[in-house]
């Protein structure tokens, strides 16, 4: 029986080839975009979850009541280590790291690195897997290290390098060679190695090694930037950790950290879901929902099409019943089609899978796993997926279908299904309103995007061209750089170039204290620290607000430039006023003289506020990363060749990484434009189904009406009235669902640009274009499908009776 | 008695009116017959054979088939009690066009549950007997009006069937096919197959052996 029932199916789908198609692309659509949903939250959901007793690691995460005193994401150096010498009964393990950008090499092949300089329980304490070298003493000594698989064949070309050495150069231009101990294989994502997701480490050196790099030592509890991790032990309650956290804070800590400071223990499967505002898991659940959407709109529409297109089966249903189909039967039947149709589309985007994957990772900025890396019971999914979509999708037609009066439908005369205008309609209507909700979210996004990368940043980002230069962080070696900054200006491409620790790319080094000399230090307020040379405003092209920038020379000695935001913060009534008087940092006796204060510029996100600026010039705050350069308009490839060429000159060192000003505005608003991307996904799909829909629903509507269509062009009706009388009904609904799904967008859109401290106001017009658009592009394809009919001769659609 | 209908009566309620389809039918129709309904068009010939067949529902009187009162059956044993005893054979055939001959003759039996192999030897039989045997693995569309009638008989026969109901069954044929399907109805009825049809044509209606004549929904003689 059930052979018969695939069999006719089969006949019925290849029959209807142009329902069927149609269907089978708006299923095919919509799974495909379920199934790689599915993979990204799979894949999002397994992170960290690899690890070795995963349920007992934790992240030590930092809440600071002035956000500008630390990060969030790392805590006092120390805390780590003293939770679990001081309470080993609650405390397993522990691993911290002090993340630096270094420049790697073996022999010609001088690369940046993201290298850990951790402690030497990494290996161990995640059990990650090790391919050679001994994990328990790998990172005991200084001057060795630990790669991974990727790095190993980067370097080496192989993966047994064990006792072989990379160069690693220090921040004060000396090279050493580290030996390699350890090699991992490839590490799955997680936050241990790869805390933020963009940069995961995979060189691996031990904290011996802080001496060389001149970083501060992880012990002392001054350094609050230390990236720590513990393991409790079995049965440990997380809460547990509270007291034992105060009190070490207590012991070691100042007055103001105790005070702002509040550790939280987090542990690492929640972590990155959690973290950053629960971004990942808003992420997830938006996508899951769009593709819950998407989806629903495909199973919409081939309910709607298969109801529709049963009008032309009617005498078929009829004459089984009259034959003795009981109505089981007939259901089975028709479920038998449904779950054809949508094996068919399931099996058409498991085979897609791998090529839509690529155009997918671009809207959620991961790379989707491959069907390769799923467990191999995934392959139930695909099935199970089959036969709940296909009986979903089957069971309204085939409940309604096989209800059918059977001396109606022998006739074929039957009004009552094909007819149901109502259901039709409002299910049409649920179609457009999802399509027109995602357009007017791409729409709106995409303007804020833009917003982004416009006019209002402050600077001016056209031409700004910046590249990372090694590290030398000395008088000396500022003295040098500077040198070679000069050299760079003459070349006759560059307008400008400047030499500073920060660019406006939202990662600036630190934050510093300052408090009107004169006033109480406790009054004090966290300023943003630059470190720039005397060049950066006019690179940059910011506009100074009052008074003067700084000189160079050395002359600049004791003077800070501050933005408008720090001058108002600290009490001056206007940027005039604020020239010339001093401030103070808490504890230290110099009196710094307030030199210039330039104009706001976005130097982060626009999602806060213009944070108050301090900067301080790099001759007395020696630490620079960049050399930023502004490229005459012209001829940008030559300019950059003769960059090149002049950077391997002068710096032969290190190779020339730059990246365009918009480049690091895109991976600053890397969200943004993934969830534009996203949003432009999801809306040509919504759009493309509801077209489908569409398309299949006016071609039986024709279909039906041949005659109709004859009789009034008898009685004198054109071209226009006829497609008019087809159009009429999407139109209306659209309508209709335009009223429905334009406060709905508002008032989600308004949501979303409320996290933006900058963003545009949503205008009524957004949402006219759009009902427009899709009402131009539903009444073109009812014309060009009407039009046929329309302009055939009456007579022979009226002889066929 | 094969059959019993006293006093049916069925209207549709149009607006403030009541267009009567039947009124005060009263029939026996014995095991063996072969019954010809006439009547012009709109008289209620298809509808009193779709009320007989149980297709269609009637607003007043009693109905008793083989012993059974159908107006007190419901809906599932009204459809169990056709399925077992009637089979339907229609002016324009019906068949499937999806399916091929010896499909649509094997469809019934499908519904009933018959197992693969009896199917089998059913419907080889069923084939060889209206000798369409050469015709089994074509479509509908493939054959002559006359070849159609043909396989939707076999189809309505497969399931062994009391009763044959037959709606204008050579309407659509010419002549010599409806000659020679006429000949085969007779022939079946001759082998023990109650027959009633409903015919325009009273040179097809001379086969059976009694005529009822309908006029406006009620029967207006009868006649040998």
């Amino acid at each position: 029986m059930i052979r018969n029932y695939l069999k006719i199916a089969w006949r019925n789908i290849r029959k209807h080839a142009l329902y069927s198609t149609v269907n089978i692309i708006g299923l095919f659509a919509g799974i495909l975009f379920f199934f790689l949903i599915g993979a990204y939250v799979w894949s999002e959901l397994q992170v960290n979850r690899t690890l070795k007793n995963a349920p007992h690691q934790y992240i030590l995460t930092s809440e600071w009541k002035d956000p500008n005193m630390g990060y969030d994401l790392a805590t006092l150096g120390p805390l780590a280590l003293r939770l679990k010498h001081d309470y080993p009964n609650l405390v397993k393990n522990y691993y911290r790291y002090d993340g630096i950008t270094a420049i790697v090499s073996k022999g010609e092949k001088l690369l940046k690195q993201n290298v850990q300089m951790g402690d030497s329980t990494l290996l161990e304490m995640y059990g990650f897997k090790v391919l050679h070298g001994d994990p328990v003493t790998a990172l005991h000594q200084p001057f060795n290290v630990v790669i991974t698989r990727d790095m190993a064949l980067l370097y080496f070309n192989r993966t047994d390098v064990v006792g072989e050495t990379l160069a690693i150069r220090s921040f004060k231009d000396t090279v050493h060679d580290f030996k390699i101990t350890a090699v991992l294989d490839n590490l799955q994502e997680n936050t241990v190695t790869g805390l933020t997701p963009t940069y995961p480490s995979k060189v691996f050196v031990s904290v011996a090694n802080a001496g060389y790099f001149g970083r501060t030592d992880l012990d002392t509890w001054q350094n609050n930037q230390i990236a720590s991790y513990i393991e409790l032990q079995n049965g440990v309650k997380v809460t547990d950790l509270a007291g034992p956290i105060r009190q070490l804070l207590k012991q070691n800590t100042s007055a103001v950290v105790q005070e702002n400071l509040r550790v939280n223990p987090v542990l690492l499967t929640r972590y990155h879901l959690h973290r950053n505002n629960q971004a990942v898991l808003r992420t997830i659940y938006t996508l899951t929902l769009a593709g819950l959407f998407i989806l629903l709109m495909a199973v919409v529409n081939f309910i709607n099409v298969s109801v529709s297109s049963a009008g032309t089966r009617m005498r078929e249903i009829g004459v089984r019943k009259v034959i003795g189909g009981r109505r089981r039967q007939l259901i089975f039947q028709f479920l038998s089609e449904s779950i054809i149709l949508v094996a068919i589309a399931t099996l058409l985007a498991v085979a897609a899978y791998p090529v839509a994957g690529g155009i997918f990772e671009g809207a959620v900025g991961k790379s989707i796993p491959p069907l390769s890396s799923f467990p191999l019971y995934f392959i139930g999914i695909p099935v199970l997926f089959i036969l709940f979509i296909g009986i979903a999708s089957g069971l309204y037609p085939a409940f309604r279908l096989s209800a059918v009066n059977m001396i109606h439908a022998m006739k074929g005369t039957l009004q009552s299904v094909g007819e149901n205008r109502l259901l039709r309609k409002g299910l049409m209507g649920f179609q457009f309103a999802v399509a027109l909700l995602v357009s007017a979210a791409a729409f709106i996004i995409t303007q804020q995007v833009a917003y982004f990368f416009g006019k209002n940043l402050g600077y001016n980002k056209a031409f700004m061209v910046s590249a990372q230069v090694p590290r030398n962080w000395s008088k000396p070696g500022v003295d040098r750089m500077i040198a070679i900054r000069d050299q760079f200006a003459k070349l006759p491409g560059v307008a400008a170039v400047s030499l500073s620790y920060e660019i406006p790319n939202g990662n600036n080094g630190g934050q510093v204290p300052v408090y009107k000399s004169g006033a109480d230090s406790a009054t004090a307020l966290t300023l943003q620290l630059l470190s720039t040379d005397e060049h950066y405003l006019s690179t940059y092209q910011v506009p100074l607000s009052a008074g003067r920038f700084f000189d160079g020379y050395h002359r600049d000695s004791g003077q800070v430039v501050l933005n408008k935001t720090a001058a108002t913060a600290l009490g001056y009534p206007s940027a005039a006023a604020a020239i010339g008087k001093q401030v103070r940092v808490p504890g230290d006796p110099t009196l710094f003289t307030i030199k210039g204060v330039t104009d706001d510029f976005h130097f982060g996100a626009m999602s806060g506020k213009i944070p108050p600026l301090l900067m301080f010039h790099i001759n007395f705050n020696p630490i620079y990363r960049f050399l930023s350069f502004k490229l005459k308009p012209g001829n940008v490839p030559a300019s950059l060749a003769a960059l090149q060429k002049t950077w391997s000159a002068l710096i032969p060192e290190a190779s020339f990484e730059y990246r365009f000003m918009d480049e690091d505005l895109n991976i600053l608003y890397a969200k943004e434009l993934q969830l534009k991307k996203a949003a432009y996904m999801a809306g040509v799909l919504a759009l493309v189904i509801v077209l489908l829909g569409i398309f299949g629903m006016v071609s039986l509507s024709i279909q039906k009406r041949v005659k109709e269509i004859g009789v009034r062009k008898i009685l004198g009706a054109s071209v226009a009235h006829i497609i008019k009388l087809f159009a009429k009904e999407f139109v209306a609904a659209l309508l209709l669902a335009a009223l429905v799904a334009i406060p709905v967008a508002y008032w989600l859109m308004r949501g979303w640009l409320q996290n933006y401290a900058y963003h545009i106001r949503i205008s009524g017009g957004i949402f006219v274009i759009i009902v427009l658009c899709i009402a131009c592009i539903t009444f073109l394809l009812v014309s060009v499908q009407t039009a046929k009919a329309a302009m055939a001769n009456p007579v022979k659609s009226l002889r066929n009776e | 008695m094969l059959l019993q209908l006293r006093g049916i009566y069925k209207w549709v309620n149009t607006g403030i009116n009541r267009t009567f389809l039947l009124k005060d039918i009263n029939l026996d129709i014995d095991e063996g017959e072969f019954v010809s309904v006439m009547g012009p068009s709109g008289s209620g010939k298809s509808t009193l054979l779709n009320v007989i067949g149980m297709l269609d529902d009637f607003d007043e009187g009693t109905y008793h088939f083989m012993g059974e009162a159908v107006q007190q059956l419901k809906e599932k044993q009204r459809t169990a009690l056709y399925k077992q005893y009637i089979g339907f054979v229609f002016q324009a055939y019906h068949l499937i066009d999806e399916l091929t001959v010896y499909e649509n003759i094997e469809t019934p039996l499908l519904y009933k549950g018959i197992k693969a192999s009896e199917r089998k030897a059913l419907v080889a039989d069923m084939l060889d007997r209206f000798q369409i045997v050469g015709k089994k693995d074509l479509f509908p569309t493939q054959l002559s009006g006359g070849q159609q009638q043909l396989v939707g008989i076999a189809r309505a026969l497969i399931g062994n069937p009391k009763l044959l109901l037959a709606d204008e069954p050579t309407g659509n044929l010419n002549s010599k096919q409806g000659e020679e399907i006429m000949e085969l109805f007779k022939q079946l009825n001759q082998e023990g197959v109650t027959i009633i049809q409903v015919t325009h044509s009273e040179k097809n209606a001379e086969y059976g052996s009694r005529i009822i004549h309908l006029l406006d929904g009620h029967v207006e003689r009868k006649g040998q």
